[in-house]
């Protein structure tokens, strides 16, 4: 089986339609998202559909969480709260409707999906260290755990008795001796000094695991984030990768 | 002869039909119609009749009497018409509406269904311990409810059929997350976040609602009561 997961979309459509292309060249089985579809950018209601049409699983994320008002911006940093209140008002009820379908978390036979970390998957805690990756993988009932969420293409790796371990994200195959938590990367916003939008290829006969990068129409998805008003920060940033 | 059916919280409990010219309505037994509420003053109003016409007058009650939902101190009243007293209404009918099915006293006044009454008035009396004990408001399990008793002491407590969200409902077609409650400065409110048309408020499907006393609250196949407390 050859699964696609993406993640961090947050309303990018450009970046998600050149993924979402790039993911049919390559007949993938089913396609996993992994949440945060809207916040930040400017095509929140269109990213939501085409992710309702064309994916087989759709986790939440703190953005939608957010954005369905769950819990206060507030805990969000000037930017990113100024554009959860932007997402919010460009939402209708059917789009509040998809966000309202999306799981919390998902395990296929041997491979878990989340958001943020299997602790406490509503709490959306971080994993950016190898010592925020032990509780991680206390909470994580099978072998090959996917995440988002902190948009860094990273992965944990814990062998028996061996202390966990992080590499930057890479083209790998999966040992039989290890579990692995992989951060699947953002399709909307990379943050790794490499513009281009990423995501993850997972393939769990042979334990592929592919990290592809995908150029995007960037300046057009500036445009209308300069036209909605969006803050300047989070338009600059994508060009800068960061 | 005019007839008054007394419903509480919509079920009939009481129908009479009498010859008097007047009768008082309030808390103590001393009325001729007892109605056991908190919200009822001990002489909350009277009916008075007169040939075919019948007038209800407020006894300067402190809950109020309303005609229709209309407060008033003083009304006419036509067929039909519904009085609110307290969780109580009275429906005034010039004529009986129906044969007299049960034993007539003898001013006419029939009750008809006191063990009904008697549960109902229980349950209410339930109801206000589980409030009282907590002193906030709750959502109590009426229908496919996994439990009797939710206390509503968040900001913002979710219900749908996901695993995660703080209230369960059932039903296959319910979203995720079908509803929610926001706690407010004075109150509570309730939001259809999911599919359209499966978060009802008394029977109505609503997209938000303010919550009222008693409001029955139905999400799919579930229902629970909504009952407020002193304390928010």
């Amino acid at each position: 089986m050859k699964h696609a997961l993406v993640s961090d979309i947050h309303g990018n459509l450009e970046a998600l339609t050149a993924v979402l292309a790039d993911i049919e060249k390559r007949k993938v089985d089913s396609i996993h998202c992994l949440g945060d579809v809207v916040g930040y950018g400017p095509d929140p209601a269109a990213c939501l559909k085409m992710i309702d049409r064309t994916c087989d699983t759709k986790l939440m994320g703190n953005h939608e969480f957010t954005a369905l008002g769950l819990q206060s911006s507030g805990v969000f940093n000037n930017a990113a709260r100024a554009a959860v209140e932007w997402t919010q008002a460009q939402l209708t009820d059917s789009d509040r409707a998809i966000m309202a379908d999306f799981e919390m978390d998902k395990t296929l036979d041997n491979i878990y999906l989340v958001h943020a970390s299997p602790l406490e998957p509503v709490q959306w805690h971080y994993i950016f260290t190898e010592e925020e990756a032990v509780a991680a993988f206390q909470n994580l009932k099978t072998e090959i755990g996917f995440m988002g969420h902190s948009h860094l293409p990273l992965i944990f790796s814990a062998g028996p008795g061996k202390r966990i371990r992080s590499q930057a994200g890479h083209t790998f195959q999966v040992g039989d001796e290890s579990r692995y938590l992989i951060n699947v990367g953002s399709v909307g916003q990379p943050r790794d000094n490499d513009r281009r939008a990423c995501y993850v290829v997972f393939d769990s006969d042979e334990g592929d695991v592919f990290y592809h990068r995908v150029e995007y129409d960037i300046d057009a998805a500036q445009q209308k984030m300069a036209t909605a008003g969006l803050p300047e920060v989070l338009i600059s940033r994508l060009a800068a990768g960061l | 002869m005019p007839e008054i059916v007394v419903k509480y919280e919509d079920k009939v409990i009481e129908r009479i039909v009498t010859e008097k010219k007047r009768i008082s309505v309030g808390r103590t037994n001393d009325n001729d119609v007892v109605l056991e509420n908190r919200g009822v003053s001990r002489k909350h109003a009277m009916i008075e009749f007169n040939d075919n016409a019948a007038v209800v007058i407020d006894n300067e009650s402190l809950n109020g009497t309303f005609v229709n939902n209309r407060k008033i101190t003083e009304e006419v009243l036509r067929d039909d018409d519904v009085i609110t007293i307290g969780k109580y209404s009275l429906v005034y009918n010039s004529q009986t509406t129906r044969d007299q099915d049960g034993g007539a006293g003898f001013d006419g006044t029939m009750v008809l269904n006191t063990k009904a009454q008697k549960k109902l008035l229980e349950n209410d009396s339930i109801e206000r311990q589980i409030v009282e004990k907590y002193g906030g408001s709750v959502l109590l399990g009426m229908e496919n409810s996994s439990f009797a008793e939710f206390r509503l002491e968040r900001e913002v407590t979710t219900i749908g059929k996901a695993k995660f969200v703080h209230v369960q409902a059932k039903g296959f077609w319910l979203s995720g997350i079908q509803a929610k409650i926001i706690k407010e400065e004075h109150g509570f409110s309730l939001v259809n976040l999911g599919k359209q048309g499966k978060t009802l408020v008394n029977g109505e499907p609503v997209n938000s609602a303010v919550l009222k006393n008693g409001d029955l609250i139905t999400v799919g196949k579930t229902t629970f009561k909504f009952v407020e407390g002193k304390t928010q």
